[in-house]
């Protein structure tokens, strides 16, 4: 999914916001059509019992229900408004969104008058033509939902790439230009047609519905996709187990081309992890129609399945029971990853009898089963309703432990032992943000020092935070983050403690944050202390005086002196500033000639998958590794210093060993992605072109330009004077990148950290960041070589990770330009998302964490610079030139303001 | 007798909405993704952000008017002085049925208009929030439940028909919506500064997302389709007498406001007003308890938002219910995720028996609150509800004069 697409958004009683890069399952057990059993339950009038096939749906994780009633012996109108009455008075369900579902328009119409909040029509279509289609949409817009609209057109269903992505089209000019409707509002469902019906023309529908999808989400800007996934596997009716290994791999290549939500059985869900391989090419060959006689492999794999008695049911529950011969940890984590609770109070209590105290249970093989559901989930091989299902079970295995823990504590007080930690610390990344290897080696310390540390991961929301610590108790609070919009998060928290009358102290952490930040932005708005913590070593001396009884005092007065001394040295005058149009006149002097511009040797997009780490190891910039150890200095020289060598030597050797089990053992996939736009400077901003001819415009990227009036001569530089402008008549190339090394790192830390060995964890985290950025510095040479300049550098790799080359790569969100959100052009331009699984937040952070993305310019003359403060004038001028709201552009350049947006 | 809310009529199945139909509008014009949308859409045309009262709160925060029941509690009125020779014969009791006080008193609706105005209101709300004939059914119609009958679809029909009913409702809101036209324009004129008529319509005394029945949760005792009509109905009466903006108010249950935003949109079409591109601005206020959530339905504010989003509303805001400390959170994550102009015109408080006014907060209290929204950037429209008296929207207005207004940002445009 594109990350600049707008989210769809729907509401039942609570909001439901679609997440990047999480597939919507659409209940389908509240549909006539495909549950049997929900169809004669309505038929016989058991409303009562029909709800309650909609409470279990919600409660294994559905995001929407699908509530459909077409069928010849129901009458739908009433049917569908009964149903949805019952529902909307029963608050479990009527907190999600509802999907009316129906053939009929008078049944939909009917249905839409039962929803409070915002639901999905399914469907419309061009069937009847642009009238009806027409009105139909203005009468969903009216009501207040989104819509389905199934590729159909006055002459039938669209089975072809071709008909599909004519009558989307169709449709979506229609409905956004003519009707009004809201884009991010239409769900396309191109048809998921049968395969493999022994109809050679059939063979390509599920290449046809995955590669419509991608057009669909790179050509109809904000549409969804969405899609009926049983009807792929239509004719190995009977066949259950081809059938879900259809479905699940299906899925995955379907949810890789941009496909947002679809009606699934969570249940009838295999793994795409899980799927016999030999089982898995045979599906792959059929859904990606790879091969000549797929289908007929495919058939007689299946007749044998059958023949062998493991196609139906009987046989999958005797698979199931296999199951129960593993170990009790294997049998504890199997059941946490399928989510069965069978024989969950038994298999605990084995466990515990095994390990002798319920503690050692929860913190051994139940937390270890859930992290392999994490991994699955975070891989997108597991979705959330088969997590949820897992989280119940692990909920299931903790109350049976619960009443031996409080036995266990009352005999232990008995005895006079109490149990006492130094202090309870909820720290946690703020939301938007997932950076957290500053923050985990932080909690590692704190462990050290016997605190009880309550580590609550990444992307946690203020109101999550503050419940944990008051659940808890906690004695502090600290606030990890890396990227600049987690700043204003911090700030909602510091608020959010205040208004709650919260009584205990605050730290804040993380490579944006800063003393003076702290001071100014965040400790005003919470009356109790709210500390900076600049790295993992100063953690514990802080914790421990704001802590002490005798300390604390002493401490929190000399803090609130030195912060009340940064405000004031903040409120000196503003650095002077230059217009923005004199800044434009004192651009970096270019003289421009045409044997300066490096010419490509192709233009377009490169990816790289598999790219070998050994040869990524020789590019590692050593200095920033020791950095992230809390030891400073520059390496080699680090291994001699007087001070740290002997710790800087001792990581240096366990350092080299963990990267030559990553290069052994690939548990980490570098993936990465380049390309080459014709493009050129229009002002400030650089236009790229669809081709040579140079005639269209594909993109176009906004840079900043310095402000501050520097003494004498400086130059104001921006970005954009290194591509030659539009007037000088040459032709120049910009250059666009994303890398990552993170694919793979959680599971390989994972395996650490269920040893508690979270000094590798880190160690294998703080390498593959490295890995990224020699990612980014391997890729760069073969771009400059691309370019043809590069050839013949000359540069050893030690210069080159000095950056002595010509040309620069910048990131989006660093010091020449700032603008975080930037990257969705380049998200854009690459299809990052599908090329490498990188992926982009809500606040511009990537994820995976190790990842690199940027911008590369050849010119010369370009080089990198700090755009430093800006000004109002450049502000509103930049707000105008991207469309967007000034508060918007206040927002995520806040740090680089010159004056102060709320004055 | 004292409601709490405005919404309290329905929890009691007799008592009428009575006076509490707040005044108060919120105001507030956004145009702004009908902005978005006009380039191309015929049906989308009106162009709010040319509306004078946009323009209004691009410069400041506008001012709506306070409460209408509470404030005429002061006057001294009688069931006499209600009635009037109109409504001598009466069956019930009418004093609590504060609209129909625009026909029999209008001299002293007026009057609390005109008071509003003085105070610095530069929205004042029609004196209709029950005009409808489905309110006004409870003040004039046999309640089925005293012989052992009930209330349900064939009940509502049956009023529905009603032409005394529906012929009250409409000359209240046509007759209401003229009072407070001719005193708007002549504050207009007078102080130089423009003032609006929001037409008040409000939650009505059923809901069509609850059962009263406890033994079917599935039975509603009045149909969406009964509902809409009646809206349609009370829509083209303050249509008629001269409303600037339409204000879908106190939305204790969203599904309510659904149908009457489908009647305000129905209406549109229908008569022509679409065509014509002269749709009055839409403005949307719910009421919300204590957990956030709308005080019948349960929807919490963001899920409320985006069920009422597409209507692209010149205003969404809070009002009612719990008092402006208590409603800070949930007017906070509203203006977060709404891209419109905010509007707030809260209770004084919480209800206050040994209050003059019946809730605990003087005028200062009010500014004070009210100036902390401003402070904290979270609202373009300010006033009050239920125990808002012209004294507390002038401290409120003095309050306010010099705060600037959340900014109202431009159109999210599609990138």
């Amino acid at each position: 999914m594109a990350t600049d697409s707008k989210p769809l958004r729907l509401s039942g009683s609570q909001p439901f916001t679609q997440q990047p890069g999480v597939f919507i399952m659409l209940g389908e057990r509240t549909n006539v059509a495909g549950s049997p059993k929900f169809a004669k339950l309505i038929k016989e009038g058991k409303y009562e019992e029909a709800v309650s096939v909609a409470r279990q749906q919600v409660e294994n994780g559905a995001n929407v229900i699908d509530i459909c009633m077409d069928e010849g012996m129901i009458d739908g109108v009433a049917a569908m408004s009964r149903y949805l009455q019952l529902l909307g008075s029963e608050p479990e369900v009527a907190k999600v969104p509802f999907m009316v579902d129906s053939s009929k328009w008078e049944v939909i119409e009917a249905g839409l008058k039962c929803l409070q909040g915002k639901g999905i029509v399914n469907s419309i279509s061009l069937k009847e033509g642009e009238d009806k289609f027409r009105a139909n949409a203005k009468t969903v817009l009216k009501y207040g939902a989104a819509v389905v609209v199934m590729a159909f057109d006055e002459d039938g269903q669209a089975a072809t790439y071709e008909d599909k992505i004519r009558i989307c089209k169709r449709a979506y000019d229609i409905l956004v230009d003519e009707v009004g409707f809201p884009a991010e509002d239409i769900i396309f469902d191109p048809n998921i047609l049968t395969v493999a019906t022994g109809m050679e023309e059939h063979n390509n529908y599920a290449v046809d519905f995955t590669n419509a999808t991608r057009w669909i989400k790179a050509n109809l800007p904000h549409a969804k996709v969405s899609g009926g996934v049983s009807n792929i596997s239509f004719s190995f009716r009977g066949n259950n187990k081809v059938r879900e290994a259809m479905h699940s791999a299906f899925l995955f290549h379907a949810i890789g081309a941009g496909m947002d939500m679809g009606i699934v059985n969570a249940g009838m869900l295999e793994l795409y992890e899980e799927i016999d391989p030999e089982l898995k090419v045979l599906v792959e060959d059929v859904l990606l129609n790879r091969r000549a006689n797929a289908t007929e492999r495919l058939v007689d794999f299946g007749e044998a399945l059958k023949a062998a008695g493991t196609a139906g049911s009987e046989v999958v529950e005797k698979k199931a029971e296999e199951w129960r011969n593993g170990t009790v940890e294997a049998r504890l984590s199997h059941a946490l990853v399928r989510g069965i609770d069978t024989y969950i109070d038994q298999d605990t209590e084995e466990a515990r009898a095994k390990l002798g105290r319920p503690l050692l249970v929860i913190e051994g093989p139940l937390m270890d089963g859930m992290g392999v559901v994490g991994d699955l989930f975070g891989a997108g091989k597991m979705f959330l309703p088969q997590v949820v299902k897992s989280a119940r079970v692990m909920k299931k295995a903790v109350a049976y432990l619960f009443p031996f823990m409080e036995a266990e504590k009352a005999e232990m007080a008995s005895r006079g032992i109490v149990m006492r930690a130094q202090g309870k610390i909820v720290l946690a990344t703020v939301k938007g943000d997932v950076h957290d290897i500053g923050k985990n080696i932080v909690g590692v310390v704190l462990a050290c020092n016997n605190y009880e540390v309550i580590d609550m991961g990444v992307m946690v929301p203020a109101e999550k935070i503050l419940a944990r610590a008051k659940e808890v108790k906690a004695d502090i609070i600290g606030l990890s983050g890396l990227i600049t919009p987690s700043l204003d998060e911090m700030v909602h928290v510091a608020r959010e403690m205040e208004r709650q009358q919260f009584n205990i102290p605050l730290l804040i952490g993380g490579a944006t944050t800063s003393r003076a930040h702290t001071a100014i932005k965040i400790a005003p708005h919470y009356s109790q202390p709210v500390v900076h913590v600049t790295d993992a070593s100063r953690a514990v001396p802080v914790t421990t005086n704001l802590l002490s009884e005798d300390n604390r005092a002493q401490f929190v007065a000399d803090h609130l002196a030195e912060y009340e001394a940064v405000r004031k040295a903040h409120l000196a005058p503003k650095q002077p500033m230059v217009p923005i149009a004199t800044a434009r006149e004192r651009r970096t002097p270019i003289t421009w000639r045409g044997e300066d511009i490096a010419v490509p040797d192709a233009y377009g997009v490169r990816v790289f998958d598999n790219y070998p780490l050994e040869e990524l190891r020789e590019y590692i910039d050593w200095s920033p590794f020791f950095h992230t150890w809390g030891l400073k200095g520059i390496y080699p020289r680090i291994l001699e210093d007087e001070r740290q060598g002997d710790e800087a030597r001792k990581l240096f050797v366990d350092a080299k060993l963990m990267l030559d089990r990553m290069i052994a053992e690939k548990p980490i996939t570098a993936r990465g992605v380049y390309g080459f736009f014709p493009a050129n400077a229009i002002g400030d901003d650089v236009t790229l072109y669809t081709d040579a001819t140079r005639t269209a415009e594909l993109d176009r990227l906004y840079f900043l330009r310095q402000q501050a009036n520097r003494e004498g001569k400086e130059p104001c530089r921006s970005l954009a004077d290194f591509i030659a402008p539009v007037e000088t008549g040459l032709h120049d190339t910009i250059g666009a990148f994303a890398v990552t090394t993170g694919l793979g790192l959680k599971e390989f830390c994972e395996t650490f950290k269920a040893d508690h060995d979270d000094y590798s964890a880190i160690m294998a985290e703080a390498l593959a960041d490295r890995l990224a950025e020699a990612f980014a510095e391997a890729l760069h040479k073969r771009v400059r070589d691309a370019w043809g300049y590069g050839c013949n550098e000359g540069l050893t790799i030690d210069e080159i990770i000095r950056e002595k080359y010509r040309g620069i790569r910048p990131a989006p969100g660093y010091p020449a330009c700032p603008d975080h959100t930037e990257k969705a052009a380049i998200w854009r331009l690459l299809d990052v998302e599908n090329n490498t699984g990188i992926q982009i937040t809500e606040s511009y952070a990537m994820w995976p964490g190790s990842s690199v993305s940027g911008i590369y310019f050849a010119h010369p003359e370009s080089r990198f610079f700090s755009l430093g403060k800006i000004d109002r004038d450049q502000v509103a001028d930049y707000t105008e030139r991207k469309g967007w709201p000034l508060a918007e552009a206040e927002r995520w350049l806040g740090p680089n303001l010159n004056y102060d947006p709320e004055a | 007798m004292q409601n709490q809310i405005c919404g309290g009529a329905l929890s009691l199945p007799e008592p009428p909405p009575e006076g509490h139909p707040q005044r108060t509008v919120p105001n507030a014009i956004r145009y702004h993704l009908i902005f978005a949308m006009i380039s191309n859409s015929p049906t989308l045309r009106y162009t709010a952000t040319d509306h004078p009262l946009y323009r209004v709160m691009q410069q400041r925060i506008a001012i709506i008017d306070g409460a209408m029941g509470t404030t005429i509690r002061s006057y001294g009125m009688t069931e006499a002085n209600m009635r009037g020779d109109r409504f001598k014969n009466a069956d019930k009791d009418l004093l609590n049925n504060g609209d129909l006080f625009s026909l029999t008193q209008p001299a002293m609706i007026c009057d609390i208009h005109r008071r509003f105005l003085d105070a610095g209101a530069d929205i004042i709300e029609t004196n209709t929030f029950s005009a409808t004939g489905i309110a006004q059914s409870e003040f004039f119609v046999e309640d089925p439940r005293e012989h052992g009958g009930r209330k349900d679809p064939d009940f509502y029909a049956g009023i529905l028909e009603n032409s005394f009913l529906n012929d009250l409702a409409w000359e209240i809101n046509e007759q209401s919506a003229r009072q407070c036209r001719q005193l708007a324009d002549r504050f207009s004129n007078e102080t130089g500064r423009q003032r609006f008529v929001a037409g008040s319509i409000g939650p009505l005394t059923v809901s069509l997302s609850n059962s009263p029945d406890a033994d079917d949760p599935g039975f509603r005792v009045v149909t969406f389709d009964q509902v809409l009509k009646a809206y349609k109905h009370q829509v083209r009466a303050l249509i008629a007498g001269g409303s600037d903006t339409l204000i879908v108010e106190t939305i204790f249950d969203s599904l309510n406001a659904k149908a009457a935003l489908v009647a305000i949109r129905e209406v549109y079409d229908e008569d022509g007003l679409t065509a014509k591109g002269t749709e009055l601005p839409i403005m949307i206020s719910a009421a919300v308890g204590l957990g956030g959530e709308t005080m019948i339905s349960a929807q919490t504010v963001e899920a409320f938002w985006n069920a009422v989003a597409h209507v692209r509303p010149i205003s969404v805001g809070l009002n009612c219910s719990i008092g402006p400390d208590l409603m800070y959170p949930f007017l906070a994550e509203l203006s977060q995720k709404a891209d419109v102009a905010i509007s707030a015109y809260p209770n004084a408080g919480l209800p206050n028996p040994l209050s003059p006014t019946g809730f605990d907060l003087e005028p200062e209290d009010m500014g004070r609150f009210l100036g902390g929204f401003a402070q904290d950037g979270l609202i373009n429209i300010a006033g009050g509800c239920c125990g808002n008296t012209p004294d507390h929207i002038a401290a409120i207005a003095r309050a306010l004069e010099h705060k600037q207004p959340r900014p109202l940002t431009a159109p999210a445009v599609a990138a």
